[in-house]
């Protein structure tokens, strides 16, 4: 039973990070909009201008 | 054929002249050669998938203005940030950005712009912020490609750089967070605790667990609650115990109560319940929240109302672009067509007509003539005007109704919560019962005194009781959200059951603004189908609403254009059909002999034709809603700028016998006072800008959708999808609303009389008391969820193809 004096703590470092990662987040505009992102992998063929797309064509 | 809609703004195309955009190697029909320039744009920058990721369709395109008077240092000074480094900062409020590709379309056009180095596009906040290197690119040509997407661009001042919006949500959403993360572990080292009390756990593993448990509680308590703490403070010095006061007092006390007894190694530690608390109530403070920011702000209404450059004549009389606070009392201006006016003045040039509908409610563009005033924020529609400067700044009409809202909103009664009082009460006697029963059990048996207490202040932590009103509300707020009607303060719920009295606008809140044909009165040269089609060629050119209503009924979108058609402020057209002159105008116009009425003459040169008969359309659901208000015993009346015509004959076709027309922003707000005095619960529904004081002075302020900005920011309720049944609806969720917080009231009253007692005579272990205590909470939050539209018990009528259930952003 003596693990977890040591897992718990470790838990607690991870939980501390994940806090961390979150303010990270929420301070660098990552939660301000949550909607234009979802959009952008669709178009990411041809977002580069045609010529890409004209690269990419067999 | 399919009537053609425009490739970029979806309107449709008319006119036989076909212009087309060559996109992706194909001609699409766009209706303008704005719409044209912005397509043919868009797909240069290899972004044609704008026009499959939209959802909404952009604003028609409008040719694009000119916008070098932004390059004037006077008005940078205002509105530009200059960082170090030499980058420049500006915040731009954007009118016609809808949907999530607009966001991505500008992100993409401007940063092929030279010298663009950072673009932070908010679709809710509808503004984009630029950084740019001024040497690489000027403002103008920023502001002008923005203009040339189709978006209408308004640089904001300075102070809006720095978002206070923005801010507070970032903090809340970080609160809400830690809320979350800290009840999440807290609750399952409570469960360890649990299952150790039941099967047995050594002393040092407890205590191991009960100190994990405090450290997780500790940012809940110090960062997550602190707005808690904080309101608490302010209602303690204000000497008026609110709704913080009991939360941060159960806080404070379950965690202090922990904490003791963590260190004594007692019976129980309530951790988890104080985090769960906070992460429950936070919850709900942050969908208030989101729901009040869709509500734009003063500031952006007026920088969309008040242009803030104008064109400035000099001594040799050439147009120069100043920025309007240079404008000095006799400055000659000129108003371009379709312009903004910038200050109240005097109309120097013959004639001209302008849009004040949106500060008066007059529904008609209207005639001035030379001398007569012009005020800022209207909107001059057959011009171009030239005026001379009369009154600028605080002293315009504009700036005296925002004064007006101002005073008015600070009029408004403060509306107590219910919970609010009952909470503060319930908190007091809790103390007294608690302090009691440490009295009684420090003379019977001191060593029980401090188990008995606790449990009483655990058991009676008035955590339901604190979220028997959130917890609702919360609820309705998103049942509300969810059918477009956006409620901005929280006094709107219980305002809206009170309301017993309903004061609607007209133009824009009981009408649509357009017109439609009732009757036409042929005088039998031509049948009414022939008076209708020439009057739909005379019109074929004309974006006006007259015009637009004798081609709907004419049955043509596009119909052949006259000959030398000509336009006369305040008359009508005439022109060539068919080799014939007519004339289609108000009756004087077309033919000198007639008495002039609101009907619109059809002549030849000899005689009179036809007579039409127009009149405003009415919103759909506008019958069933003033019925409906009607039917649940409610005051109805209709108070409007607009002519007493025009006014009677909207109240007659809805059955409504109180109105009242030409009324002034000031009289609204007086009439509302003597309403208020004669003890009705006034609400108001209306659109416009010259609503927006009545709008802040009422009860209940209700603006309608697609109106006016500034009406929005002092509504309390916004029916965003453009419904006025929505109002109904609102009215149902209220009442389900208060009976739901009622129940939950009652609830937690009842569950405390019982518990309360029992806990002081020591029956109760604390443990027992943190389970009531949550399942307390857990049936009030679950109470709380039945609140629907078709609440059981409130015939719900079902609205009829509703055609918008997502929250359009207000």
């Amino acid at each position: 039973m003596n693990i977890v004096f040591v897992l718990i703590p470790l838990s607690l470092v991870l939980v501390a990070l994940a806090g961390w990662a979150f303010f990270w987040g929420v301070n660098h505009d990552q939660f301000d909009d949550l909607d234009t992102p979802a959009l952008i992998p669709l178009s990411d063929e041809t977002a580069n201008g045609p010529a890409e797309a004209e690269s990419k064509a067999p | 054929m399919p009537a053609l809609t425009c490739f970029h703004c979806g309107e449709p195309v008319a006119g036989d002249t076909p212009v087309v955009a060559r996109v992706g190697g194909l001609d699409h029909p766009v209706c303008c050669i704005g719409c044209r320039a912005a397509a043919e744009w868009i797909a240069s920058l290899g972004l044609q998938d704008y026009y499959r990721l939209r959802d909404a369709p952009p604003p028609r395109a409008v040719a694009v203005g000119d916008y070098s008077a932004w390059d004037r240092d006077q008005l940078q000074r205002m509105y530009v940030h200059h960082r170090d480094g030499g980058e420049a900062e500006v915040c731009v409020l954007l009118e016609g950005m809808r949907c999530p590709a607009c966001s991505w379309l500008i992100e993409r056009a401007l940063s092929a712009m030279p010298g663009v180095r950072e673009i932070g596009v908010s679709v809710p906040g509808k503004r984009v912020r630029i950084v740019w290197q001024p040497q690489l690119g000027s403002l103008s040509q920023l502001l002008g490609a923005l203009a040339h997407l189709g978006y209408v661009p308004h640089p904001l001042d300075r102070e809006s750089l720095n978002d206070v919006v923005e801010r507070e949500q970032r903090t809340a959403l970080k609160r809400l967070m830690v809320a979350g993360l800290g009840m999440m572990q807290a609750m399952m080292f409570a469960i360890v605790l649990y299952a150790g009390a039941l099967e047995g756990i050594e002393t040092s593993t407890r205590d191991f667990f009960r100190w994990i448990g405090l450290l997780v509680t500790i940012p809940v308590v110090f960062y997550a609650a602190r707005p808690f703490f904080a309101g608490a403070w302010r209602e303690l010095r204000a000497l008026r115990p609110g709704m913080d006061t009991p939360v941060a007092f159960a806080v404070a006390l379950v965690f202090v109560a922990s904490i003791v007894e963590t260190l004594r190694g007692g019976a129980h530690v309530y951790f988890d319940s104080a985090s769960m608390f906070v992460f429950l109530l936070l919850g709900g403070r942050y969908l208030e929240m989101r729901a009040r920011h869709r509500a734009a702000d003063v500031v952006d209404a007026l920088a969309r109302l008040q242009p803030a450059v104008a064109e400035r004549l000099d001594a040799n009389g050439v147009p120069e672009s100043v920025g309007v606070h240079e404008l000095q009392i006799g400055d000659c201006v000129v108003v371009a067509d379709g312009a903004t006016v910038p200050a109240d003045g005097e109309l120097v040039s013959t004639e001209c007509r302008v849009d004040e509908s949106l500060l008066s409610g007059e529904s008609k563009p209207l005639l001035r003539h030379r001398g007569e005033r012009l005020i800022a924020g209207s909107i001059v529609v057959e011009g171009p005007a030239q005026m001379r400067v009369a009154r600028v700044g605080a002293e315009t009409t504009l700036s005296a109704i925002v004064r007006l809202i101002g005073r008015a909103q600070q009029q408004r009664p403060r509306w107590t919560r219910y919970g609010d009082r009952a909470a503060g009460y319930f908190v007091c006697a809790l103390l007294v019962v608690t302090a009691v029963t440490a009295a009684a059990w420090l003379v019977i048996d001191p060593t029980r005194a401090f188990a008995a207490s606790l449990a009483v202040l655990v058991v009676a932590c008035p955590c339901a009781f604190a979220l028997a009103v959130p917890a609702a509300l919360a609820r309705s707020l998103t049942v509300l959200a969810q059918r477009g009607i956006l409620v901005l303060t929280p006094n709107a719920i219980e305002s809206l059951i009170r309301a017993n009295y309903f004061v609607f606008d007209k133009t824009g809140t009981l009408s649509k603004r357009g017109l439609e044909l009732v009757s036409s009165l042929s005088a039998g040269r031509f049948t009414v189908e022939e008076c209708l089609r020439i009057a739909a060629q005379l019109e074929s050119g004309s974006t006006h609403p007259i015009a637009d209503a004798l081609r709907a009924a004419a049955g043509c979108a596009e119909p052949a254009r006259a000959q030398d058609v000509r336009a006369t402020a305040g008359g009508g057209v005439e022109g060539d059909v068919d080799g014939v002159h007519y004339r289609l105008g108000r009756a004087q116009f077309a033919s000198a002999t007639e008495v002039d009425d609101d009907r619109i003459v059809l002549a030849d040169s000899r005689a009179i034709l036809a007579r039409f008969e127009l009149r405003e359309v009415l919103r759909d659901d506008a019958p069933a809603t003033v019925a409906e208000l009607r039917a649940s015993g409610c005051g109805i009346e209709v108070l409007s700028g607009d002519s007493h015509a025009r006014v009677a004959a909207i109240a007659g076709r809805l059955g409504i016998d109180r109105f009242g027309s030409r009324v002034h922003p000031e009289q609204k707000l007086a009439r509302l006072a003597q309403l208020r005095a004669e003890g009705m619960n006034v609400a108001v529904i209306g659109d416009g800008v010259n609503d927006a004081p009545a709008l802040a002075g009422a009860d209940l302020a209700v603006a309608v959708g697609g109106g006016a900005e500034l009406a929005k920011s002092s509504a309390d309720i916004v029916l965003a999808g453009d419904r006025l049944g929505g109002l109904v609806e609102a009215r149902i969720v209220a009442v389900a609303t208060r009976r739901i917080m009622r129940q939950n009231l009652l609830w937690s009253l009842v569950y405390n009389a019982a518990a309360v007692p029992l806990a002081a005579i020591g029956w109760v272990p604390p443990w027992l008391a943190a389970i009531g205590m949550s399942l307390s909470s857990l049936a009030v939050i679950a109470n709380s969820l039945r609140i629907r539209v078709g609440a059981p018990g409130t015939a719900a009528p079902a609205p009829a193809a509703a055609p918008d259930l997502t929250p359009v952003p207000a």
